[in-house]
C-alpha cells in the first residue's frame, strides 16, 4: 500500500467517522417525550436540576433547596433529587454545550427570554401542574407559554418599573414631584443637569439587554416588537420611532451617561451607584439601595406614554425531554413551583410569588408592597423562538441612533430589514 | 594504542578508541528505525492531545458548516448552504472588514515595537534583566483583567481621555466612537503582545555575529544603517514567523471585544470571531457558525501565504 493510499484511507476513515458522529447527534439530541403525563403512585429515578443565585447567599440558596428535597422525598422517598447551582454569568454557553452533549440536566431554572430557544429540547409541564395553574398571574403563565404549552412552571417573578432617588429631587427643589409621563421626565431634565445630575441611565451597550432598555420604552408608547402572528416585526413602527427618538432625546441633551451608550462599566463608576440619576426603570430597589440609602429609594409606576408598561422576568423551572426520570423530574418541578415553596423562595430572593393566592409577601414594606403593585403592569416580552437574533439586529442601530450615526427611523428601518428574514 | 576495525576493504585503519565502530548498512537502517519508534513513543502523548483536541474539533468543525445543526434536533444536511448565506450576509462582511483593519492596525506596529525594545535590551546594563521582566508581564497579564481596567482607562473619566483633553482633543471615550474604537482595541492588543514579540527578537538578535556590526561601526555606519542592513536582513526568518503569529492572534481577537465593547459601538469593532460567537452560542445556530469558522481558517491561510512570499522567502 502506498503512501498516498494510506492518507486517502485515513482521510476518508476521519470523514465518515465525523458525519457518523453528526448522524448521531441527530437522534439522540431530540428524542424523548414533549408532553409527558404524570404517571400514578410515587415517582422514582434520579432528577439533577440546575439553577442559578436567585438567592444571592449561597448558603442560604442550597438550605432553601435541601429543606425543599427533604419535603418532597417525604412523598417520593425513592426519588434522588441533586439541585446544583450554577453563576450566572456564561449560563446559556454552559447548557447548550450540555445538551448538545446529552449531559443536560432534567429540570432547569430558565427565563422566558431563553425559553423560545430551548424550546426543541423541552417537555411541556401543563399536565403536572393542572392543580396549581389556575392561580399564575396572567403575565407569569404567557411568559411560560409557547404555541399553547407551557414550557416552564413559574417559580418567581419580578418587575422593574420606575425607582427613583428622592435625595436627588430633594437637591434640585422639586421633593416629591416624581415624573409620571416621559414629557415629566423631560421636563425636569435640563434642572436635573444645571445641577449636575442624569435625569436617568440608559444601558445602550450591544450586549444589555433590550427588555430592560429599549423595550419598555417601546411598549409605553404603544408599540410591540413583533407582529401579532409573530412572523415578522413591528418595531419600525410610528410608535418605535417616537420610543427610539425620546432615547435619543435624552442622549442628545447630555440627560443621561454617555459611557453607557456604548460600554458596560463596572456599576460602581457608573452616575447610577453615585446617585447621580433622577431615576431608573432599569434597575431595581436592590441593585440601589446600597448606593442611594434605603430610605431615598422610591418605587413608583412605571412611565406613562400611550400605556404604563414595565419589564419584568420570571423564572421557571423547565422540563428536559431528554431526561432519562422524566416522570420524576415532573413532579419535583411542580412540587418545587408549587404556591407555598414559590412563596419562601420569593420572600427569602426579595422577589415575588407568580401566583395570586401568594400576594402580600412582605406586609408593610413600603418598597416591596409597591413593586408587587407593580406587577399588573409588568410583562416579560414577547415570546418569539427569534427574540435574540432579532436583539441581535435591533441593539447596534439602536446605539447607531443613540450616538448619531443614524436618525431613529432610519436606524428602526435598517433593523427590521435584517430582522425580518431572520423569521421566514 | 590504538584500537583497529576493518573497512570495507578488508584493509585496517587507526581510529580513536572512543569513536563508535562503522556499522553495517543494514544494522544502520535497523537503529535508525528503533531511535524513530521511540522518538515517535515520546511523541505520541503530546500527538494524540493535539489530535483529540485541535485536530479533531477543526475537522469536525469544517464538517459541521455542511449541516443545518439545532440544539435538541440535531443535524441535517444543507450542503453549501451556510456558504451561500455567509456570502449574502452583510454582517459576515462588516466583521471580516473590522477584523481585516484590528490585524492591519495591530500587526505592524506590534513587530515594530517589539524590534525596538529588543534593541534596547538586548544590551547588558545594570537593571536589563528587571526591564526584560516588566515588558514581558503584559502576556501573562490575564486579558480579561486588562480589558476591564481599560475600559476604565478610555472611559470619559478615565485618565486616557483626561490625557486627550489635556492636549486640546475631546474627552469622549474612543470606546464610543465608531472611529476611535479600533486604535483603542489595538493599543490595548499591542500592549498585550509585544512582549512576546520582543522575547523571540531577543532570542534571535543573541546570537548575530558582533563582528559584522562592529565593522560597520568602524566604518562609519550609524545605528540606523547597521539595524536596517545588518541586524534586519538576519531577523527576516524571525520576523515572518511572528508576523504569521501576530496576525493569527489579531484575527482571533475575542476578550477584548468582550468585555471591552461587545462589538459596538454600532458594529465598528464587531470582529469575525465575535460574530461566530454570537451564532454559536446566543442564537445556537452551530452550522452557521461552523462555517464562519471555516471562512476565518480560510482567511488566515491566505494572508499567512502571502506573509510567507512577502517576508518569508529567501531571495
Amino acid at each position: 500500500m502506498t503512501l498516498r493510499t494510506t492518507k486517502r484511507l485515513w482521510t476518508a476513515a476521519l470523514a465518515v467517522g465525523t458525519l457518523g458522529a453528526l448522524s448521531a447527534c441527530a437522534g439522540g439530541a431530540g428524542a424523548g417525550d414533549s408532553t409527558p403525563t404524570p404517571e400514578d403512585g410515587a415517582a422514582s429515578g434520579s432528577v439533577t436540576m440546575w439553577t442559578y443565585p436567585v438567592i444571592a447567599d449561597e448558603a442560604a440558596h442550597k438550605a432553601f433547596w435541601d429543606e425543599q428535597i427533604a419535603a418532597f422525598q417525604e412523598e417520593n422517598p425513592d426519588v434522588d433529587v441533586n439541585v446544583e447551582i450554577y453563576p450566572w454569568a456564561g449560563r446559556d454557553e454552559t447548557l447548550a454545550t450540555a445538551i448538545a452533549g446529552n449531559k443536560g440536566p432534567d429540570v432547569v431554572y430558565l427565563i422566558p427570554d431563553q425559553i423560545p430557544k430551548y424550546s426543541k429540547s423541552l417537555a411541556a409541564v401543563d399536565n403536572y401542574v393542572t392543580d396549581q395553574v389556575g392561580d399564575l398571574r396572567e403575565n407569569a403563565a404567557q411568559a411560560v407559554t409557547v404555541d399553547g404549552a407551557m414550557l416552564g412552571s413559574p417559580l418567581v417573578m419580578n418587575t422593574k418599573p420606575l425607582v427613583c432617588n428622592a435625595a436627588v429631587f430633594d437637591a434640585i427643589g422639586e421633593s416629591g414631584n416624581y415624573p409620571e409621563t416621559w414629557d415629566d421626565l423631560m421636563a425636569l431634565a435640563p434642572k436635573l443637569k444645571d445641577a449636575g445630575y442624569d435625569a436617568t441611565n440608559y444601558w445602550g451597550s450591544v450586549d444589555a439587554t433590550l427588555n430592560e432598555s429599549f423595550y419598555p420604552l417601546l411598549w409605553q408608547a404603544g408599540g410591540s416588537v413583533f407582529s401579532e402572528d409573530g412572523s415578522s416585526v413591528a418595531f419600525d413602527s410610528p410608535e418605535g420611532v417616537e420610543a427610539l427618538q425620546f432615547a435619543v432625546d435624552l442622549a442628545e441633551g447630555g440627560f443621561i451617561e454617555k459611557d453607557l451608550l456604548t460600554t458596560i462599566p463596572a456599576f460602581e463608576q457608573t452616575n447610577t451607584a453615585k446617585g447621580k440619576i433622577a431615576c431608573t426603570w432599569q434597575q431595581g430597589p436592590g441593585d440601589v439601595a446600597g448606593f442611594w440609602g434605603e430610605e431615598n429609594v422610591v418605587v413608583l409606576p412605571p412611565l406613562t406614554e400611550a400605556e404604563s408598561v414595565a419589564f419584568g422576568t420570571v423564572g421557571s423551572l423547565s422540563l428536559l425531554k431528554t431526561s432519562k426520570s422524566l416522570d420524576a423530574a415532573g413532579k419535583w418541578a411542580a412540587f418545587a413551583t408549587s404556591p407555598e415553596v414559590t412563596a419562601e423562595y420569593a420572600k427569602s430572593a426579595g422577589w415575588f410569588s407568580p401566583y395570586e393566592s401568594e400576594s402580600g409577601l412582605y406586609g408593610d414594606d413600603p418598597v416591596q408592597s409597591a413593586l408587587e403593585d407593580s406587577l399588573q403592569y409588568t410583562t416579560a416580552g414577547e415570546v418569539n423562538e427569534k427574540s435574540r437574533e432579532v436583539m441581535g439586529v435591533l441593539a447596534p442601530e439602536i446605539q447607531a441612533a443613540l450616538i448619531g450615526e443614524k436618525t431613529p427611523e432610519q436606524a428602526l428601518k435598517d433593523a427590521a430589514a435584517a430582522a425580518d428574514p431572520l423569521l421566514g | 594504542m590504538t584500537a583497529t576495525a576493518p573497512t570495507s576493504d578488508g584493509l585496517t585503519a587507526d581510529r580513536p578508541p572512543s569513536a563508535r565502530p562503522p556499522v553495517p548498512g543494514k544494522t544502520r537502517r535497523i537503529m535508525e528505525r528503533r531511535e524513530a519508534r521511540i522518538g515517535l513513543l515520546f511523541a505520541l502523548p503530546a500527538f494524540a492531545l493535539f489530535l483529540l483536541f485541535r485536530f479533531g474539533p477543526a475537522i469536525a468543525g469544517v464538517a459541521l458548516s455542511f449541516f443545518d445543526y439545532t440544539i435538541g434536533v440535531g443535524a441535517e444536511w444543507t450542503g453549501v448552504e451556510n456558504f451561500r448565506r455567509m456570502v449574502d450576509d452583510p454582517v459576515f462582511w462588516s466583521a471580516l472588514r473590522v477584523t481585516v483593519v484590528m490585524s492591519v492596525l495591530i500587526v505592524p506596529v506590534s513587530l515594530a515595537i517589539s524590534t525596538f525594545m529588543a534593541l534596547m535590551v538586548r544590551r547588558s546594563f545594570r537593571g536589563s534583566g528587571f526591564y526584560r521582566s516588566v515588558f514581558f508581564l503584559p502576556v501573562v497579564t490575564s486579558l480579561v483583567l486588562a480589558a476591564t481596567v481599560f475600559t476604565w482607562v478610555f472611559s470619559s473619566n478615565g485618565p486616557w481621555s483626561k490625557l486627550m483633553g489635556t492636549l486640546g482633543f475631546s474627552t469622549d471615550s474612543w470606546l464610543g466612537s465608531t472611529v476611535l474604537v479600533l486604535p483603542a482595541l489595538a493599543m490595548v492588543a499591542i500592549w498585550s503582545r509585544f512582549g512576546y514579540g520582543m522575547l523571540i527578537l531577543l532570542a534571535r538578535m543573541q546570537d548575530l555575529p558582533r563582528e559584522l556590526e562592529e565593522a560597520a561601526s568602524i566604518d562609519g555606519a550609524g545605528a540606523w544603517k547597521r539595524f536596517w542592513h545588518i541586524i534586519a536582513p538576519q531577523l527576516k526568518p524571525t520576523l515572518f514567523f511572528l508576523a504569521v503569529i501576530e496576525t493569527t492572534a489579531s484575527f482571533q481577537i475575542f476578550d477584548l471585544v468582550y468585555v471591552m465593547t461587545a462589538g459596538g459601538p454600532a458594529r465598528a469593532s464587531y470582529n469575525l470571531v465575535f460574530y461566530i460567537y454570537d451564532q454559536g452560542f446566543k442564537y445556537f445556530d452551530l452550522g452557521y457558525a461552523s462555517a464562519l469558522g471555516v471562512a476565518l481558517f480560510a482567511v488566515t491561510l491566505v494572508v499567512a501565504v502571502i506573509q510567507r512570499y512577502l517576508i518569508g522567502r529567501d531571495k
